[in-house]
């Protein structure tokens, strides 16, 4: 017991890389892949440390400044999916999820509860983030495993559902996407898309998207993104010239730094996803079953691409309007084509109903995470990455498969757990039917003329 | 030397993997390439210094940069097709 407590107490930065061995050597790739891949996910905890330190440390404070000079709430900025995954991994639930959610993978295939093999390893860390956050509410690692397990399997459920769209409408072939938060928000996007569907006029109209990409491409590349926010906001802070240009510059840094140090973690996973993967494969192959993958695949579609250009600055002034909302979206803007990347399928690549559900889903989005900022900066503390202030993100502090579980166990914003409970409910209700009918994804469905 | 750029949405997972897979492939190839990831939201300023592009994302932009749609490395689905126009592309 000793030796645990010995090894728990020396932090996440020198766990996770003795677990990673350990879970190599059992899976039998060798104590020289082991080791690396243990190393490697230290390395990367020790990178994303820095480079949130190097957020948390400049822009933290410059969103207060401003918050307090315009009676903005803003003051917590959000560290996005490459800051709370490693977060997430460094939890004590993080230690496990991985084979929790590959055994209830392979038990709902085994009961034929599911046509999704997930191959994808990495994305564990949203059932992860659930679990520990879960853990954290409830002060119960059991109850936190429970998160991982009833997480995993609504994913997995999430999966089947939307593979017509994925396939259909995406041309992946074989593939369901049963991750992420553009799989998580799509249901409301369903129950959107019906109801623009009844209203006259409304129903028949669109944007043309074609032009985005090529008119506003280079501004949405993460670094020009990361240093405007900086610019600005140092600016919004009252910063003399000398204190703002330096802070732009930081931000443009740590949107390009932050995949260069996570992917490090991903390094270190690779031996065990690839193991992973060999025991799936070998028992689930064939045209029953689809390959669980990565959202971003999608994140290459031209509409997805226009989409996500629209919603960087559409978000920060959903959280500016956003009555008390204290976030400050930064770090998922690289990537929020993610959280309407599905729905774009489901719209039929109809940017007028993207915009309108996009809209729907960041909202609920940025209302949940203000509600997870108090677990959310726990989190952070307990795997060492920041010691003051407060952290959120939007992607997975907003989502509501981790904030439902959250307030049904531990119920701390009922009105919030209603509404959206209910909302939520409804649209995967809604959702599961709509499946079942088999007219998730009508291919000779055309929503509307494309107009100027 | 050759520049191979990999790309997917955040430029942390599925990327890693096939940049992974493709270095390994190179190596035993005897084929010298700089092998760099992205996020495909980055291709378009860096895809000039490029030879080849392979994202896990399905793109259907033309970037001027043979694109290959690496998506085999993560399903495992059709690798030594991929693999094979990786080579042939490096190689021309």
């Amino acid at each position: 017991m000793a030796v645990i407590e010995y090894i728990l107490d020396l932090g996440p930065t020198v766990m996770l890389p003795l677990v990673i061995l350990v879970l190599g050597l059992l899976l039998r790739q060798g104590i020289g892949k082991s080791l690396r891949a243990g190393i490697m996910v230290g390395v990367g905890f020790v990178g994303v440390n820095l480079v949130i330190g190097l957020l948390t440390d400049n822009l933290g404070p410059a969103a207060q400044d401003m918050a307090e000079r315009f009676d903005l709430g803003l003051s917590v900025v959000d560290i996005g999916w490459p800051g709370a995954s490693p977060m997430a991994w460094a939890s004590s639930i993080g230690t496990i999820a991985i084979p929790v959610a590959v055994l209830v993978n392979i038990a709902m295939l085994v009961l034929k509860m599911t046509r999704v093999v997930n191959v994808d390893i990495w994305n564990i860390w949203h059932m992860t983030f659930t679990g520990a956050i879960v853990h954290i509410a409830t002060g119960s690692f059991w109850l936190g495993i429970v998160g991982v397990i009833i997480h995993s399997a609504f994913v997995y459920k999430l999966g089947d559902w939307f593979a017509p769209v994925t396939q259909k409408h995406f041309g992946l072939e074989g593939i369901a996407i049963p991750h992420g938060s553009g799989t998580w928000s799509a249901p409301f996007a369903v129950v959107i898309d019906s109801i623009l569907d009844r209203i006259p006029k409304i129903k028949k109209l669109n944007f043309n998207s074609e032009k985005i990409e090529e008119r506003f491409g280079v501004v949405g590349e993460p670094v020009v993104i990361g240093a405007f926010l900086g610019l600005v906001i140092g600016f919004l802070a009252g910063y003399p010239l000398s204190d703002i240009l330096p802070l732009a510059i930081q931000m443009g840094a740590v949107m390009v730094l932050m995949p260069t140090v996570v992917k490090f973690i991903m390094e270190g996973l690779v031996p065990i996803a690839d193991a992973a993967r060999g025991i799936l494969d070998k028992r689930f192959q064939g045209k029953e079953y689809y390959i669980g993958l990565d959202p971003a695949l999608l994140l290459g579609n031209s509409q997805v691409v226009a989409a996500s250009l629209i919603f960087v600055p559409l978000t920060i002034l959903i959280a500016v309007i956003f009555p008390g909302n204290e976030i400050l979206p930064f770090g998922d803007l690289a990537t929020i084509g993610f959280f309407i990347s599905m729905a774009v399928g489901i719209h039929h690549a109809n940017l007028f109903r993207t915009l309108i559900s996009g809209t729907f889903i960041m909202v609920i989005t940025i209302w949940i995470a203000n509600m997870t900022i108090g677990f959310h900066t726990k989190l952070a503390e307990n795997a060492g990455t920041i010691d003051g202030g407060q952290v959120a993100s939007l992607d997975q502090g907003g989502s509501p498969i981790t904030f439902i579980l959250t307030e049904l166990l531990q119920p701390q914003n009922i009105i919030p757990l209603i509404i959206i409970g209910g909302l939520y409910v409804f649209s995967v209700i809604f959702t599961y039917l709509k499946f079942k009918r088999g007219k998730m994804y009508d291919e000779e469905k055309t929503t509307g003329v494309e107009s100027e | 030397m050759k520049k191979v750029l990999v790309a997917c949405g955040g430029a942390v997972a599925t990327s890693t993997v096939a940049a992974g897979k493709i270095k390994g492939l190179l190596k035993e190839n005897n084929i010298e390439a700089d092998v760099q990831q992205c996020r495909v939201s980055e291709l378009a300023s860096k895809a000039d210094s490029a030879d080849l592009i392979v994202t896990t994302a399905k793109v259907d932009r033309d970037y001027g940069v043979p694109v290959i749609h690496g998506i085999a490395y993560i399903s495992g689905v059709g690798i030594d097709k991929t693999n094979q126009e990786v080579l042939d592309n490096l190689r021309s």
